[in-house]
């Protein structure tokens, strides 16, 4: 079993297509935090955020023989995500900036725009840190705020995130440029 | 508020540079740019500075207990089986019929054809053979236009011909203009 799982994804990928399912049950153990952190990232909300990246195994699980190889499995997985991810937020248009409170026993992100010595008034400013990130980022158009989330929360490459979104490296540069200079156009006063 | 001094504007040109010189994106030559433009512009600085101070505070890095993540894949696990005995049971459901489905449907196919080529011969053959009278005016033909165009086709070949004709014989030249020493030809 610890051999399968070194195994390369093209390898396990390669299986799943000839039939033996059961070994995508190691790429869901490869890539289930990364994706559940992206979902997270989009929806704020530790449930969703599990059926959204769950879905979205399930979706990669039915579509397996529709992937060709050109792009990595990893690229291919993001972008069904991502496109779920999209989805959702499109019908829900409206992201809640919450935590993994109650789920973890870590500092939210709330906490996290603190200071570590913080008092009261600076947690107060946190909080609204918080909710002015969450306008600025709700306010974005989607691609930029999927360009930034990917960029800056899951640490993708500018050339992994022009394929995960289908576009060139010279639209995803513009997208976080402009999704940067917005946020700090907003929080910089809290920093 | 931590600061009441107005917002520092970096240099048009360099701030998407500055934004991926943070990320570390630049090329070796565009990262050497910036960081000589850095040393001068106290306003770039600034907008680095702004960026590493309130970029990484957005990184979520909350850690999430082991069970978590242990319900999670049994979860998942559990999903993917329940899709896999969804689709097992259309594929068995349909699996018996393969074998006479695709000859069902040719078979009747081809006898819905003959049926509707039997039943719609009759309706065919009154068709052709329908009087003009119950024809509409705009499809009959006048036979006086008839006749114009037919002749308009004639002359139209009649022209060929002629063009034909001058291009493999020399021009007839008129009797006053030929030369007395040419004999006239056949």
């Amino acid at each position: 079993m610890a051999d399968v799982q070194q195994w390369r994804d093209e390898e396990l990928v390669a299986l799943c297509q000839q039939g033996q399912g059961q070994y995508f049950e190691f790429l869901v153990q490869r890539y289930m935090q990364k994706a559940f952190h992206i979902a997270f990232d989009f929806t704020r909300n530790a449930e969703t955020a599990k059926d959204l990246s769950q879905d979205a195994f399930l979706r990669a699980y039915s579509k397996i023989k529709q992937f060709d190889g050109r792009s990595s499995f990893y690229t291919w997985f993001y972008r069904l995500l991502v496109n779920l991810c999209l989805d959702h937020a499109r019908r829900n248009s409206r992201v809640v900036w919450e935590s993994l409170d109650g789920v973890t026993d870590k500092p939210s992100v709330t906490a996290q725009l603190s200071d570590s010595h913080s008092q009261p008034d600076q947690e107060v400013m946190a909080g609204e840190a918080c909710r002015r990130a969450s306008q600025t980022l709700e306010a974005m158009p989607n691609k930029q705020r999927t360009a930034f989330m990917l960029r800056n929360d899951q640490g993708l490459s500018i050339a992994e995130i022009a394929k995960v979104m289908k576009t060139t490296e010279g639209t995803v540069r513009v997208y976080l440029h402009r999704a940067v200079a917005a946020l700090r156009q907003s929080l910089v006063e809290f920093v | 508020m931590k600061t009441t001094e107005p917002l520092k504007k970096a240099c048009q040109n360099y701030e998407e540079d500055l934004v991926l010189y943070y990320y570390g994106e630049n090329s070796a030559d565009e990262r050497r740019h910036v960081e000589q433009h850095l040393v001068e512009c106290a306003c770039c600085q600034s907008f680095i500075e702004d960026l590493r101070r309130l970029l990484p505070r957005m990184t979520p890095t909350e850690t999430l207990p082991q069970s978590f993540w242990d319900n999670y894949y049994r979860e998942t696990v559990r999903k993917l089986a329940e899709q896999d005995e969804r689709n097992s049971w259309w594929r068995n459901l349909f699996a018996p019929m393969k074998s006479w489905l695709v000859p069902a449907f040719g078979t009747a196919a081809v006898a819905i054809l003959a049926i509707a080529l039997v039943m719609g011969k009759g309706k065919l053959t009154s068709f052709i053979d329908r009087p003009s009278a119950t024809l509409p005016q705009e499809v009959l033909a006048d036979d006086n236009q008839l006749e114009f165009f037919r002749s308009l086709d004639m002359l139209e070949s009649l022209s060929h011909l002629e063009e034909k004709d001058d291009g493999q014989l020399k021009p007839m030249p008129s009797q006053s203009s030929r030369p007395k020493s040419e004999p006239a030809l056949a």
